[in-house]
């Protein structure tokens, strides 16, 4: 269990988080690698469906931001 | 020997400038031509005049601007630098060269010697600057200090932490935004050693490292051996740009800069001639662009009546109808330099992409956003019948536009296009973890690329603009930028929350250069009530904004009455103010005063000035502080001009300067050195150990730690001003209404530090002032032309283009239940009320802003969002 990684499904706003990551790869922020970024207008987009969907496809965590 | 790479390589008689030149085409050096005329007879598109020859055009023109930047400084001249003496002293130039992903080197961090990884590296700072002797020049270059580190930190990333770098400098003037900060996270976090000194020599010994020997803040001679030495070279005008400027009829000052008044920074004194960059003194990229603006604004007033007279319009190809045709999806995989490459293995992504369904055509690229790479891309996307674009790269909000175009140029729509995320947010921010970065690339590359499959053309819709332009803050900022709007011929609102226009500049005595800045102010107010075009709304507060780039609607409020303004632009000028502090007895000693209170008694003219004694400066009161940790860029000159013009008008006080880092900048060093002359004592302290203040009847006393004597000192003031910080004003609400950034000391962050200093990220939101930075009158009037420049931009063209990303409903699956219409912020949806969907929902395209509300919650799942729509989401999740 202990080499056992996370893989989470985020959903970042186009306008605030998605940016906000961008920024902290500019300040060279370093954090893990199990996310997977998906771009939406607006967290208003992401839809309840997606949140399952995602946990169907085998994701561990979903983040959704904005 | 290749010029553009400071001659550290080579390149043929025949070649490139650099890979991205503008135009990318080939030219004949004829110092290195043996003249056997073959390239003409050999080219087969017969490209080659080879007896070409200088032509002469004219042209005639309403205005000119001058841009033609400086030269560096030449260190071979003094021989104490062993420039040219050893291979492993080079300038700055040459080792930005040397860390170039396209330079020399491809990148790799090696001296020119050996070729071998240096460990020890030393930057010796001021060379050619700040500097009287007769083959150097006094002036600050403005700008060293602040590559120096950058240099430093990012030779570190090169050798991935290997190196140790030592800036050795005298005062550190990183006086730009968010600069401070990062010469604090340099020392502190990437270890770059700073030591305070003056340079004696430098001597080559054995192995090709060099023994810098150095006097110490503490006056004790010193010497260490490092593996390289760069030398931080400043600007200086070249020899033709000198002659041009004979030509051209325009003044330049001692040290051959173009001659410019603070009031009117890119005006020359030639009229109709404008200047911009490093010709009109040294500067940095922001205040370069800044400035290209401005120029651009200057000179647009002379130009309003022939806009459009002589505009050629771009030719975009017909765009291919790609509906019904299978994906064909062409990969481009960005190395970004060594951004990306450097820690992603690119090759492996590629050949990654490759293997993935629908994909047809890969490469990878140095910097997929360059010129040539772009040209290239748009030839492959044609030749290879690719209709789909995937590009993994930086981030989509900075060059999504870039690609797009390029997609445009090549015949295709261009929503036919996705990014991958490859820098920001994996190479940039999992450096430490190559395996686990490829491996995110890739799964970001296949999520894009499964997306691309999914993408349709879609169309964007025009829309009218409003040619208004709402300025928020009266301040010397907002009005120039509003008077300059009236100059161009639009109309401007200028809204000012007190009674009176002005601002911080009310209470300010004079420019750096001298002039009066209160009869300035007094003279633009009038000019600016005058103005037909500009309305004038004092004691107006802001209260509401709706609406997107081109038809904004804000709600304006002056005591009971209530405004609606139509407005295209916004250009928010809000200003900043002193701060008043609570440290060295000021609101308990009379006798202390901040900078704005000194400068109210030399406009009233106190005659108390021409009796005290003795006044006392203390620099970086509540700035360059733990919890306030910008410089405030301007205190270093106010304190050196107020301190002169105290002795203009008593040669016999005493003034001393207690200081961290003088930050004269610029020519700004002239009054640094006057004042010295003059006789005006400066002491350095430290953050560790700042002066103490105590009110003595007969004076106040000022104890602080001599850095040379290496003792305490107590010196006596009649009068001791704080040099204080400049704090922006509260952003507010400011920030919901336009949805804009402000940073953790509360000014405003613009679109991008170097390329878009004015620009908001949101559209057609322009920032100016001392909202965004501290800055002196000269520098905020440039900034303000900058802003006027870009919102006339969007003003001229008179439409904007509503984004092709909007949900659409279909009709046969609406319950009319009427939760997009209620639910949506735009008001875009409504219910049809005949036709054949009578009583279901439909959304106006042109009010849309694509968020997806209405999608998400549509519970018949009737509504789409074109380029963000369900099954293209869906997909991506399915290839997390």
């Amino acid at each position: 269990m202990n080499d056992w990684e996370p893989k989470i499904t985020t959903f970042l706003c186009n306008w605030c988080s998605y940016g906000a990551a961008d920024l902290a790869g500019v300040s060279r922020f370093q954090y893990p690698p199990n996310f997977r970024i998906i771009r939406v207008p607006c967290s208003g987009r992401v839809s309840p469906k997606f949140i399952l969907a995602a946990f169907r496809h085998g994701s561990d965590g979903v983040w959704v931001s904005g | 020997m290749n010029e553009f790479d400071c001659g550290l390589g080579l390149k043929a008689a025949t070649s490139i400038q650099y890979a991205q030149a503008v135009p990318l085409a080939y030219s004949i050096d004829r110092d290195l031509c043996i003249g056997c005329g073959l390239c003409e007879k050999i080219c087969l598109a017969g490209a080659i005049n080879y007896d070409d020859k200088p032509k002469r055009t004219e042209l005639e023109v309403g205005a000119a601007i001058l841009a033609v930047g400086n030269e560096l400084f030449d260190p071979g001249v003094q021989e104490v630098f062993a420039y040219g003496k050893s291979p492993n002293v080079v300038t700055s130039m040459e080792f930005e060269r040397i860390l170039s992903a396209s330079g020399p080197y491809m990148g790799h961090l090696m001296r020119p010697y050996d070729r071998e990884e240096p460990k020890k590296i030393a930057w010796l700072q001021c060379v050619g600057s700040r500097d009287t002797h007769e083959c150097s020049n006094a002036y600050c270059s403005g700008v060293c200090c602040m590559y120096a580190i950058k240099e430093a930190v990012i030779a570190k990333e090169h050798a991935h932490g290997d190196v140790e770098p030592t800036i050795f400098y005298m005062d550190m003037r990183t006086y730009g935004k968010d600069f401070e900060e990062y010469y604090n996270r340099a020392r502190d976090e990437h270890g770059v050693r700073f030591i305070r000194s003056r340079i004696h020599t430098v001597d080559p010994v054995e192995d090709g490292n060099l023994e810098i020997t150095y006097v110490d803040d503490s006056g004790e001679l010193k010497s260490e051996i490092f593996d390289l030495v760069v030398l931080s070279v400043g600007f200086q005008v070249g020899e033709e740009s000198v002659k041009l400027a004979g030509r051209l009829g325009i003044g330049l000052d001692k040290y051959n800069f173009a001659r410019t008044d603070s009031f009117a920074p890119v005006a020359t004194t030639r009229e109709g001639v404008f200047v911009c960059g490093a010709i009109q003194g040294p500067k940095d990229i922001p205040q370069s662009v800044m400035e290209a603006s401005a120029a651009a604004a200057a000179s647009s007033v002379l130009l309003s009546e022939s806009r459009w007279t002589q505009t050629r319009v771009q030719e975009m190809p017909p765009e291919t109808n790609v509906i019904g045709e299978p994906p064909c999806i062409g990969v481009f995989v960005c190395q970004c330099g060594i951004n990306i490459a450097g820690v992603v293995n690119v090759p492996e992504v590629r050949d990654y992409a490759k293997t993935l369904p629908y994909v047809t055509y890969v490469e990878d690229n140095m910097y997929t956003c360059s010129q040539d790479t772009q040209v290239k891309m748009a030839e492959v996307i044609k030749e290879q019948g690719i209709n789909r674009v995937v590009v993994a790269a930086c981030t989509p909000k900075t060059h999504e536009p870039l690609f797009q175009e390029t997609l445009m140029n090549a015949g295709l729509n261009k929503y036919l296009f996705e990014m991958a995320n490859i820098r920001n947010q994996d190479s940039w921010v999992h450096g430490k973890d190559p395996a686990a970065a490829t491996e995110k690339a890739k799964d970001l590359v296949r999520m894009a690329v499964t997306k691309a499959a999914l993408l349709e053309p879609l169309p964007d819709t025009e829309l009218g603009l409003e040619p208004v332009t709402m300025v928020v803050g009266g301040g010397v900022a907002g009005m120039v930028c509003a008077k300059n709007l009236a100059d161009q011929g639009y109309e401007v609102h200028l809204v000012e929350q007190s009674e009176d226009l002005g601002g911080q500049a009310r209470f300010l005595n004079k420019t750096w250069k001298g002039e009066d800045i209160q009869a300035y102010v007094k003279d633009l107010a009038d000019e600016i009530e005058k103005s037909p075009q500009v309305h004038v709304r004092r004691s107006t507060k802001l209260t509401n904004v709706d609406g997107f780039v081109g038809n904004f609607s804000s709600t304006l409020k002056n005591g009971d009455k209530q405004i609606e303004l139509k407005h295209g632009v916004a250009v928010v000028a809000t200003g900043g103010h002193e701060y008043k502090p609570f440290e060295y007895l000021y609101g308990n000693d009379p006798r202390v005063l901040t900078h704005l209170e000194m400068d109210a008694r030399f406009i009233q003219d106190d005659p108390l000035l021409k009796e005290i004694k003795s006044a006392a400066f203390i620099q970086c009161v509540g700035s360059r502080e733990p919890d306030r940790p910008y410089c405030s860029r301007v205190c270093c000159s106010h304190t050196v001009e107020s301190a002169l013009e105290l002795k203009r008008r008593n040669p016999d006080i005493d003034v001393y300067v207690l200081y961290r880092d003088m930050r004269t900048y610029g020519e700004r060093e002239d009054l640094f050195r006057e004042a010295r002359e003059k006789g005006v004592i400066f002491f350095r302290y430290d953050l560790q150990s700042k002066p103490k203040v105590s009110g003595g009847k007969d004076a106040l006393e000022i104890e602080l730690e001599d850095q040379i004597l290496k003792r305490s000192v107590i010196l006596k003031a009649d009068l001791l001003v704080l040099a204080t910080a400049i704090l922006p004003s509260e952003a507010g609400q400011l920030t919901t209404f336009f949805k804009v950034p402000v940073n953790d000391d509360g000014f405003f962050i613009e679109a991008h530090a170097k390329l878009r200093p004015v620009d908001f990220a949101t559209d057609g939101i322009f920032l100016c002032g001392l909202a965004h930075y501290p800055k002196s009158i000269d520098e905020s009037i440039a900034q303000s032309l900058a802003a006027a420049s870009r919102a006339s931009g969007l003003i001229a063209t008179g439409k904007v283009f509503a984004s092709g990303t909007v949900a659409r409903i279909n009709p046969m699956w609406c319950c009319s239940c009427g939760v997009c219409v209620s639910i949506c912020p735009y008001s875009a949806p409504s219910i049809m009320e005949e036709g054949r969907f009578a009583g279901k929902a439909e959304i106006n395209p042109v009010l849309c802003k694509g968020c997806g509300l209405c999608v998400a919650s549509c519970r018949s799942g009737a509504i789409d969002l074109k380029g963000f729509a369900q099954d293209q989401i869906m997909a991506m999740i399915d290839e997390v």
